[in-house]
């Protein structure tokens, strides 16, 4: 009986990113598997696992991928389409490395920025026929797009915590500062003050278009091996000391039971029975940022500041660089674009690396915490060095 | 550019799970779907009661009475239809029958200093289309 393993991250890569790029998902998931396994020192013939996770009309096949990167034979592959997107695919590659299911997995986020927000395009594709899933229960009243759900959390945090709009500001213009050190991937390179942030357009008030991610097409890939392989790899080995997931029993967004404690208040609590880490371990995180105020529902379910407080908590400056909790140090997905979770665990793998260029951490962290999603589905998990 | 025939709104296609709702509204009732076995209401419609896992699902009549849980003011549109119709008020309500049952919803006839988490409503119902009503919400009367 194999016992379990211990999985570190050797390698991350990514694809060419940018708002037209006239690739294919495939020739955008080649571009970052490729990347990865270059940053790791191996081949496709080391390679014995591949996750993927995709939106059902943007599908990115795991055999198929194998396939096309020459990698002769697979011991495990996931190809999910359901959850809390990178995440999904690391957490599945985690668990197969973990078991011994696979020795070498590769995992991969693929997404097309056309579309990708899904609703109106989806509605638009089946206008005449009517809509016979439970979009009729939302999409004749004008609700289509994650900003759709988005700006009802915002309003329910508010309305519940006395948040301002100005705190989800602050979020913002701190990620900016990290994008600005981060020119090679960031499409945002000038500084953003608070009145940009209030003066930028409504999409659904609360909701503005700079608590927004930038749809961008994008491939993210990451390579999970066990520490014995990783011992032998060219990177400085990053270990996931903990990982967990988290639902809720309501699967739409909007309908959940609690806006201010969603999945990842689930998920939060369960990755921290896991493991004997505590919040006052961690020296950086990657926030999912899909909208600020996700990354802020992070802050109080991970337990960094207290329930409803992470307004202040922000504003006070504490996701900034000389703050208690460095966050989206790569500048989120707000401006390196969607990468649809997987950027926040590259990124935090950098950091304990002490690869992160102009964006190193001067405390050198050696604990960092990554999470995806909101709402309906999460996931989280602890990365260490040692 | 050529002005096209009026957009259409986004139609549902009712299924034999979700029918009731809609045949409900037509007539200006909210019908929830609710469960024969522990009597349990759900939205929205499952083939089984996540209360007590019985198939035997009917439905039952609201009052139409609930409470903001939240909302927010659209102000882009996303589909033709409602280019014209911004601003408007997207919303999750409460229904009063049962802890937790909420649907999204338009609010409308709300004053901006109405426009309050937690404000008491009663539903209305509005023409989507010549075939079907759409359940929305005013502010409660007294």
């Amino acid at each position: 009986m194999a016992k379990k393993q211990r999985v570190a991250i050797v390698g991350v890569g990514y694809s060419t990113v940018g708002r037209n790029t006239g690739l294919s998902l495939d020739e955008l998931t080649a571009q970052s598997s490729i990347a990865a396994m270059e940053d790791a020192g191996i081949t496709p013939k080391d390679i014995d696992g591949v996750a993927v996770h995709s939106f059902p009309h943007q599908y990115v096949s795991a055999t198929h991928t194998a396939a096309m990167l020459g990698i002769p034979d697979l011991d495990f592959y996931s190809s999910s389409i359901d959850g809390a997107a990178y995440s999904v695919a690391a957490l599945h590659g985690i668990a197969a490395v973990a078991s011994g299911s696979s020795e070498m997995c590769l995992t991969l986020r693929t997404v097309h920025r056309a579309g990708a927000a899904g609703g109106a395009a989806l509605l638009q594709a089946g206008a005449a026929e009517g809509i016979s899933s439970n979009a009729q229960f939302s999409m004749p009243y004008g609700s289509f797009t994650g900003s759709h759900w988005a700006g009802l959390y915002m309003q329910r945090h508010m309305a519940m915590y006395g948040t301002k709009e100005e705190d989800f500001g602050a979020f913002a213009v701190a990620q900016r500062e990290y994008a600005i050190r981060n020119p090679t991937e960031s499409f945002f390179t000038q500084p953003l003050t608070l009145d940009d942030y209030m003066n930028s357009r409504y999409i659904a008030k609360p909701l503005h278009l700079l608590d927004c991610d930038y749809p961008v097409d994008s491939s993210s890939a990451l390579i999970f091996t066990t520490e014995e392989r990783a011992r032998d790899l060219k990177q400085k080995a990053v270990f996931f000391d903990s990982w967990a997931m988290g639902t809720t029993k309501e699967a739409d967004f909007s309908l959940v039971e609690d806006m201010t404690h969603s999945s990842p208040w689930m998920a939060a609590k369960r990755l921290w029975s896991k493991t004997d880490l505590k919040p006052a371990d961690v020296q950086t995180a990657g926030l999912y940022d899909g909208f600020t105020f996700i990354a802020m529902q992070w802050l109080e379910a991970l337990g960094f500041c207290g329930e409803g407080e992470s307004g202040a908590f922000v504003t006070a400056g504490n996701t900034r660089a000389n703050g208690s909790l460095p966050t989206n140090t790569d500048g989120g997905a707000c401006n390196v674009g969607r990468r649809h979770g997987a950027n926040f665990f590259i990124e935090v793998t950098r950091q304990l690396r002490g690869t992160a260029g102009d964006r190193a951490l001067p405390n050198e962290p050696k604990v960092g915490v990554v999470s995806n999603a909101v709402g309906g589905f999460a996931a989280c998990a602890l990365l260490t060095t040692d | 550019m050529t002005q096209q025939a009026a957009a259409t709104p986004p139609i549902p296609a009712p299924t034999k799970l979700t029918s009731f709702f809609w045949e409900g509204a037509k007539q200006d009732k909210l019908l929830i779907q609710q469960c024969n076995s522990c009597q349990k209401f759900q939205h929205w419609p499952e083939p089984v009661c996540h209360h007590c896992l019985s198939f035997d699902l009917g439905h039952g009549e609201m009052s139409g009475r609930g409470t903001v849980y939240s909302y927010e003011i659209a102000t882009q549109a996303f589909d033709p239809y409602f280019e014209d119709k911004l601003p408007f008020v997207i919303a999750v309500v409460e229904l009063e029958e049962q802890a937790g049952l909420k649907l999204i919803t338009n609010l409308v006839d709300f004053a901006d200093d109405q426009l309050k988490v937690g404000a008491a409503v009663e539903v209305t119902f509005r023409p989507l289309t010549d075939e079907f009503n759409l359940p929305v919400f005013r502010p409660a009367a007294g």
